[in-house]
């Protein structure tokens, strides 16, 4: 199902949450509302749930208005941070609810239900919990079955607030796969909320990025990434260096972008070596500028270290910044500037 | 609990704090039970069985757990109803309701009594409403269980209201979401949810009721076989020295009441075991 949303605009009192927010998304997207805390991307994803009135605005589901329709009517499959697993059900219960408060017409029988259920238990591969409590399970099998559960009533647009969050690194990452994978099964339209830029880019086909109630940039992770819009977008999206120069002008860099020399070469810089730590195959250097005195990290892979290592505090090497951008104040097309 | 090979406790003094509770408690409760007990086999057993058999007994047996399950039941319901709104609602004076609900902790029984007598008494403010219609509610057991009622509230109510107050958004956010209506949603969720609460509630106020002797006593009209209560009956014994006879009735009522506490406390504690298991 296609989502627009027309210059929708949300206030909690004083706080403006959402400001004249307008976002496209086809059909069949798998989508990541990206930005910081507060910049209103639960609410926006809530608002699309309708869990969240809208101020002003329209939100349209492939072009019918579903701005004042309540919640249950709107066929979205919500997941939850927490993942709200009803505690005094099992497992089958809680998948089964969905199907159960269905108006007796159009309610499936028990037997249907039953399949149903286990159907579901199969494809999140947990069917050996069915007869389970919520309090019995660990967080990625809750995750799993909150979506499981979610999809049991057949939702033509999947909603999932910080569906990680709660998790631990390596369950994390493993979720991720998975709920990629469930995606291109499903092809069903999928927005994710997450504050997590490196969960974005490696799950999402289009990203959002979103900053105080506004969106910065709507792209594919290849252009967010490489062609940031603004200086917003370039620091929220990766690991970055600033530089102030004499004009009070901020050029910015990727410490993957900044090579480093054992020897003066071109336009290169001298700098000091701070500190050296490796984080498995990457190396991160923190450096000295000798000309401005300014502070950087460079990062390169285990490889290139040794070819000019081993380093230690103190060190001198020459580092070239090839790759600076520079953000006009009111300028929205990135520039590149070499120094 | 004697575990021999100690885990690191937080608090290291558990032979002293074990201790204390076992001296405590025997001092307060088993001490004085026991001696009930004992008491009452001064008794002959046939003795004992006459005096528990007899049909005034009986009958006071029968209205005082019937009363006392009635006002527990109409506690269990109006107390969570009582709960619901000092929670889920803002409106002007909430703290003055908020308080008004300890106020049947606070007041002498007797004092309730005699109120509740002078406002549901034929003549009085309420009674004569109900006279004409020929619904008699002082000297009768829904006396009683107006009574028993009043000095039962607080509970559930306390015990329903911070259960409520934690109670997450987002459960009844995931039901909205599966295609639950509001009903739907208090019956399946939020209800099973508070139900080991009211269930605590209701086996205080059963409990309390049960034991009730002061507000009773002016609002029943203690007439024999109709609306004597069970300790109405073991006071009268005392008074006409029967010292075992009383013992002998009171051990009963102990003894049918710990069964019935002890029932719902087991179905409490099955239902918290399937919820909480880690």
């Amino acid at each position: 199902m296609g989502i627009t949303i027309e210059n929708v605009s949300k206030s909690f009192g004083e706080y403006l949450a959402i400001k004249d927010v307008q976002l496209e998304i086809p059909s069949g997207d798998f989508i990541a509302l990206l930005g910081p805390s507060g910049s209103g991307k639960t609410t926006l994803l809530r608002m699309i749930a309708g869990l969240e009135s809208l101020d002003s605005g329209k939100i349209h589901f492939n072009g019918v208005d579903y701005s004042n329709k309540p919640v249950k009517e709107r066929k979205v499959g919500f997941v939850f941070q927490h993942y709200a697993l009803f505690k005094h059900m099992t497992i089958f219960e809680n998948i089964a609810f969905g199907l159960k408060v269905r108006p007796f017409k159009i309610r499936p029988s028990k037997q249907e239900i039953k399949e149903r259920v286990y159907d579901l238990l199969k494809f999140v591969q947990l069917e050996h919990l069915a007869e389970r409590y919520p309090s019995q399970l660990s967080g990625g099998q809750k995750q799993r079955i909150a979506l499981a559960r979610a999809l049991a009533v057949e939702p033509e647009v999947l909603l999932l607030d910080e569906p990680f969050g709660a998790l631990d690194a390596k369950v994390r990452q493993e979720l991720r796969h998975w709920l990629r994978e469930i995606h291109e099964k499903l092809n069903i339209t999928t927005i994710f909320v997450t504050h997590d830029q490196e969960e974005a880019l490696e799950m999402a086909d289009t990203i959002v990025v979103m900053n105080q109630g506004q969106i910065e940039q709507i792209g594919s992770p290849d252009q967010v990434y490489h062609h940031p819009v603004n200086a917003f977008v370039y620091r929220f999206l990766g690991r970055v260096n600033e530089f102030c120069d004499s004009d009070n002008e901020i050029s910015y860099i990727r410490p993957h972008e900044i090579a480093l020399k054992k020897s003066a070469q071109g336009n290169s810089v001298p700098a000091k070596v701070l500190h050296v730590h490796s984080v498995g195959s990457l190396v991160r250097i923190q450096l000295n500028r000798l000309d401005t005195n300014a502070l950087f990290e460079a990062e390169i892979n285990t490889e290139k270290y040794q070819e000019i290592g081993p380093l230690k505090k103190g060190d001198l090497l020459y580092a070239s910044f090839s790759n600076l951008v520079v953000f006009g104040n009111e300028q929205k097309e990135p520039l590149t500037a070499i120094l | 609990m004697f575990n021999k090979s100690k885990p690191h406790r937080v608090l290291p003094a558990f032979g002293l704090s074990m201790g204390y509770t076992i001296i405590y408690l025997s001092l307060i409760i088993l001490i004085p039970v026991a001696v009930l007990f004992l008491k009452a086999t001064t008794l002959s057993f046939s003795d004992i069985w006459q005096t528990v058999t007899n049909d005034r007994v009986i009958a006071s047996f029968k209205l005082t757990f019937y009363t006392s399950f009635v006002a527990a039941v109409v506690n269990a319901i109006f107390g969570t109803l009582i709960a619901w709104v000092l929670v889920k609602y803002q409106f002007p004076g909430k703290k003055i309701v908020d308080a008004l609900v300890d106020l049947p902790f606070a007041l002498p029984t007797a004092v309730a009594g005699i109120a509740l007598t002078t406002i549901y008494a034929p003549n009085g403010w309420i009674g004569q409403l109900f006279e004409p219609i020929g619904v008699r509610i002082a000297f009768t057991p829904i006396g009683i269980m107006i009574a028993l009622t009043f000095i039962g509230l607080p509970f559930v109510v306390r015990t329903v209201q911070p259960v409520l107050q934690d109670f997450d958004r987002q459960f009844e956010e995931a039901a909205s979401t599966l295609g639950a209506n509001s009903t739907q949603i208090f019956f399946k969720i939020i209800l099973p949810t508070l139900f080991p609460a009211i269930l605590t509630g209701f086996a205080l106020a059963f409990a309390r009721a049960l034991g009730e002797y002061g507000s009773v006593v002016f609002i029943s009209g203690n007439m024999p076989m109709k609306t004597e209560i069970v300790p109405l009956l073991i006071v009268t014994k005392l008074e006409q020295f029967d010292y075992a006879g009383a013992a002998a009735i009171a051990s009963v009522m102990l003894i049918f009441s710990f069964i019935l506490l002890f029932v719902i406390n087991f179905w409490q504690w099955r239902i918290a075991k399937k919820h909480q298991v880690a």
